[in-house]
């Protein structure tokens, strides 16, 4: 009595899940037909694809060309990290601008950084987003050249090219000082 | 056919437990709450599903169109009391995978954005992976409570009744 209960149980359990899972589906790509920013079923989420601009430019900086911009100092560099990793180590040219609290580190950017600078982004590790994301919000506040590095922490430390350590304390004050000069 | 299934209309739910009616309101609740940004940001949901890096890439879009919808039916049942045993299987299968989806990224030091409630199209938050896994688990008693009730406590209810 029981066993058969419980059998008839994982049985309702069974097709009811089954009912919804088709149901939900059917809704699902019936709405996304409907909608005009309907998404694609099967998308590309490779680099190159995800990094390249509505206007079909790429976003992605290599090693080389980042290494060339951070020693001529010809693009601010910004740490999408979060404030304690970036203290461990930096690129040495690199600012902090934490992208998780964005909001609150916004005038690190903002009109301290003119629009038509080269910024490279970067974070670490390969499924890092958090310089996707930054690099992003930038294009959409209107920076024009927005570069990302990607697994930046780590190919650059792999090159032996040169990093930073402390917090963004004393280089906040720097920010400031170029600021009002 | 759902009648004759799950006894909705034989007035299943005069008999319920509050405890576990509280459990369904309170997972249905978040489940309808939890779907509505996702449904309306689907792209926005599927960079988040790709920031987990667990959904193999093409099942990614996949999953962000039909997840939520399944979440909001899964709400919608939860809440009026149909489909007891596949809700409730349901309900704790989800919370169990997106909680190990969430300790495993917590494991490997990837620190993410949720995508649980908001798509990341909101704006950022700062909130540590740590608090999502903890939230997570705070649904969890619900849930496996309602599992609980519907799987085992429920034969001995009907048994009780035979007797």
């Amino acid at each position: 009595m029981e066993t058969k209960r419980l059998r008839k149980n994982i049985w309702r359990a069974a097709w009811q899940s089954g009912a919804m899972v088709v149901l939900a589906m059917f809704i699902g790509l019936l709405v996304n037909e409907g909608r005009s920013d309907g998404l694609a079923l099967v998308a590309d989420w490779s680099p190159e694809v995800r990094l390249t601009t509505d206007a079909g430019d790429s976003m992605i900086v290599s090693l080389e060309e980042a290494e060339r911009l951070c020693l001529d100092k010809k693009a601010v560099f910004l740490d999408a990290r979060p404030p304690e990793e970036y203290a461990r180590g930096h690129i040495s040219c690199a600012k902090n601008v934490p992208w998780q609290g964005f909001e609150a580190y916004m005038d690190r950017v903002w009109g301290v950084i003119p629009e038509d600078a080269w910024i490279v982004t970067y974070c670490d590790g390969e499924a890092c987003s958090l310089s996707e994301d930054l690099a992003k919000e930038l294009i959409a506040m209107g920076y024009k050249q927005v570069k990302v590095l990607l697994n930046g922490w780590t190919r650059w430390t792999e090159a032996g090219l040169p990093v930073k350590k402390g917090d963004e304390g004393r280089q906040m004050a720097g920010i400031e000082k170029d600021r009002t000069s | 056919m759902a009648d004759v299934q799950t006894g909705f209309f034989r007035r299943q739910w005069q008999q319920d437990d509050p405890l576990v009616l509280i459990a369904r309101l309170i997972l249905g609740a978040v489940f309808i709450y939890a779907s509505m940004d996702k449904i309306a940001h689907p792209a926005a949901f599927a960079k988040d599903i790709y920031n987990y890096h667990i959904v193999p890439e093409i099942c990614i879009n996949l999953t962000a169109l039909v997840l939520p919808w399944l979440e909001l039916i899964i709400g919608i049942l939860l809440l009026i009391g149909l489909f007891r045993e596949g809700t409730a299987w349901m309900v704790t299968l989800l919370l169990v995978v997106f909680f190990g989806a969430m300790v495993f990224n917590l494991a490997r030091g990837l620190d993410i954005h949720c995508g649980c409630f908001h798509t990341s199209a909101q704006g950022t938050d700062s909130a540590p992976m740590a608090w999502y896994v903890f939230r997570d688990g705070l649904f969890l008693i619900p849930a496996f409570y309602l599992f609980y009730q519907t799987f085992m406590r429920k034969r001995e209810l009907a048994k009780a009744q035979e007797q």
